[in-house]
């Protein structure tokens, strides 16, 4: 397992540090514009009242929020977003590719041809995508580390869950991606439908946030569970959130390994 | 020693896969496996590697069940694929050493060898290479490991004359090794060249399984007639042609009957041949069709 996990991370190397610049760039990005922000809050606290409540709430916004004069508030609503959204693309792209990609390419013909079993395939692929997204949000952490040690006073709770609670968001895409692509073998097929769904549960987000007559659907989009406000004003992740988080990863590894290991491999 | 019993293998889409295949390949042997595209080559291939599920019966090779017992059968089976699909952005010389190290130690020396005769250059990306040399890659790779078992599916296509007999060679070394060898073909001559037995595989099913010599000494004759007459062809004529004046069929009756025929004829020219392994295919193929 350990030949194959070499090799298998050394080819997804150049698109974890594409896409780990990108995410770090973009934080850091924001991080920056900190502190030209910092001086217009006054008037942008102004020229958010004109907008709705449940607008603002949509954004970690409304009463209980973030406030984004803050530091820690500022990267919540600005840089978090990003974090994950992209994050999870990448996170989406990269479960979703592992391992349709070997059937699309047809060299999986070849893989299955070796001393090694389809169990090891699977969990060697699976540890090599937990291992991309941790070290994609290690850097990540580095930049934040940095900027809040600069910017203000270095809560290292806080620090340490805006850097790996998006983890947990990107190994949801990225185990349901990788449960995808058991059944769908075309890379491209596999992928879109994975960055529909990175897409999709942030629009169920933003309507579970709208109105509370759509607040239950917050219950089904990952994205809450990993909600900014609670991280910055309450240090934590939901307990709940949690263990549903784990109990969506490992079903969908497991469902996965499942179908796998008794699939026909006719590529 | 490859063992199939009452193999047999249906797909969900495609109604066919192969249906009640048994056979036996002897340590040492080179078997042919013979039939034309989509008649069950693959997928008698592709259960031995456990690429997929047999619905019935099974497949072991060293006494090892190949849905049980994978791992230790991919340990001593070198498989050249009929496609070959490497990881196009690695390099030949990082591919085979990423191939043998599933093996664990690989002799150089050999490794080398194989490369120099192949006349591989490792020094290029898989993509850049032409199929033919993706096939020597496999070649290698398969080689190296000093395998048991060799399944090959299709393995000369795309190699040329000259490379064939490369690797011709390189099979009669194998097979002085003591290498069982399965060789997957649709083309006879090849198979003719090189294999101790064959099987004929027709919509799925084993159809027959003789020794290259036997099934050389087929009854079966090449008839080529050259004369002004006409000749109506009868059930025992397969193949029958008629080509600028000279017909020709392969004969698979008694043969008083066509020495009588022939006397009766006004005759230009007349040839009677031992057929080819291509002529004798087609024979078994017609004659299943006739049943």
């Amino acid at each position: 397992m350990k030949i194959m996990m070499i090799s298998e991370w050394k080819r997804s190397l150049k698109s974890l540090i594409l896409w780990t610049a990108i995410v770090s760039g973009l934080v850091a990005l924001m991080l920056m514009l900190y502190p030209t922000f910092k001086d217009a809050f006054s008037e942008m606290e102004n020229f958010l009242a004109i907008y709705p409540e449940a607008f603002l709430e949509a954004f970690g916004l409304g009463e209980g929020g973030l406030d984004m004069s803050d530091f820690y508030g500022w990267f919540g609503v600005e840089g978090y977003l990003f974090v994950n959204l992209i994050g999870g693309s990448y996170a989406a792209i990269l479960g979703g590719s592992i391992l349709s990609k070997e059937e699309d390419d047809k060299t999986i013909e070849f893989l299955l041809s070796k001393p090694i079993s389809r169990d090891a395939i699977l969990f060697g692929k699976a540890i090599v995508v937990a291992i991309n997204l941790l070290l994609l949000n290690t850097v990540v952490a580095i930049v934040l580390l940095i900027a809040f040690t600069i910017y203000g006073d270095l809560n290292v709770p806080v620090w340490l869950l805006f850097s790996y609670a998006p983890f947990l968001l990107q190994m949801i895409f990225a185990s349901l991606s990788f449960l995808i692509s058991v059944f769908i073998t075309k890379s491209r097929k596999v992928i879109s439908t994975g960055l529909g769904i990175v897409i999709g549960l942030y629009v169920v987000d933003l309507i579970s946030k709208l109105t509370d007559e759509f607040e239950y659907l917050k219950y089904f989009t990952p994205y809450e569970y990993i909600n900014a406000v609670t991280i910055v004003n309450d240090e934590m992740i939901k307990p709940l959130y949690l263990l549903i988080s784990l109990a969506l990863i490992a079903i969908s590894f497991i469902t996965a390994w499942f179908f796998y290991r008794k699939k026909d491999i006719t590529a | 020693m490859i063992k199939l019993e009452h193999l047999t293998k249906y797909y969900k889409k495609h109604a066919r896969g192969i249906i009640d295949v048994s056979l036996e390949i002897k340590k040492g042997e080179i078997f042919g496996f013979i039939g034309p595209n989509g008649a069950g080559k693959s997928t008698t291939v592709r259960t031995l590697l456990n690429l997929i599920f047999p619905s019935s019966g099974t497949a072991t090779i060293e006494k090892l069940d190949c849905v049980h017992d994978t791992i230790a059968i991919r340990k001593i089976v070198g498989y050249i694929p009929s496609e070959v699909s490497f990881y196009g952005d690695m390099y030949v010389h990082d591919f085979i050493r990423y191939a043998c190290r599933f093996h664990g130690n690989v002799n150089q020396r050999y490794l080398d060898s194989l490369v120099g005769k192949l006349e591989l250059d490792t020094s290029r990306k898989i993509e850049d290479l032409s199929f033919g040399n993706k096939k020597k890659v496999a070649i290698v790779a398969a080689l190296a490991t000093h395998p048991k078992i060799l399944i090959l599916d299709e393995p000369t296509s795309g190699l040329d004359p000259l490379m064939q007999t490369v690797f011709f060679q390189l099979l009669e070394f194998e097979k002085k090794k003591g290498t069982t060898i399965f060789f997957s073909s649709h083309n006879l001559s090849e198979v003719q060249r090189i294999c101790d037995r064959v099987g004929i595989i027709k919509e799925g099913k084993l159809i027959k399984v003789e020794t290259i010599d036997d099934i050389m000494k087929t009854r079966a004759k090449t008839v080529r007639i050259k004369t002004q007459d006409v000749i109506e062809p009868t059930a025992e004529m397969i193949n029958f042609e008629r080509i600028n004046g000279y017909v020709s069929f392969v004969y698979t009756g008694e043969m008083t009957p066509l020495v009588h025929l022939i006397s009766t004829l006004h005759l230009d020219d007349v040839t009677i041949t031992e057929p080819s392994l291509e002529e004798i295919f087609m024979h078994y193929y017609e004659r299943e069709e006739v049943k």
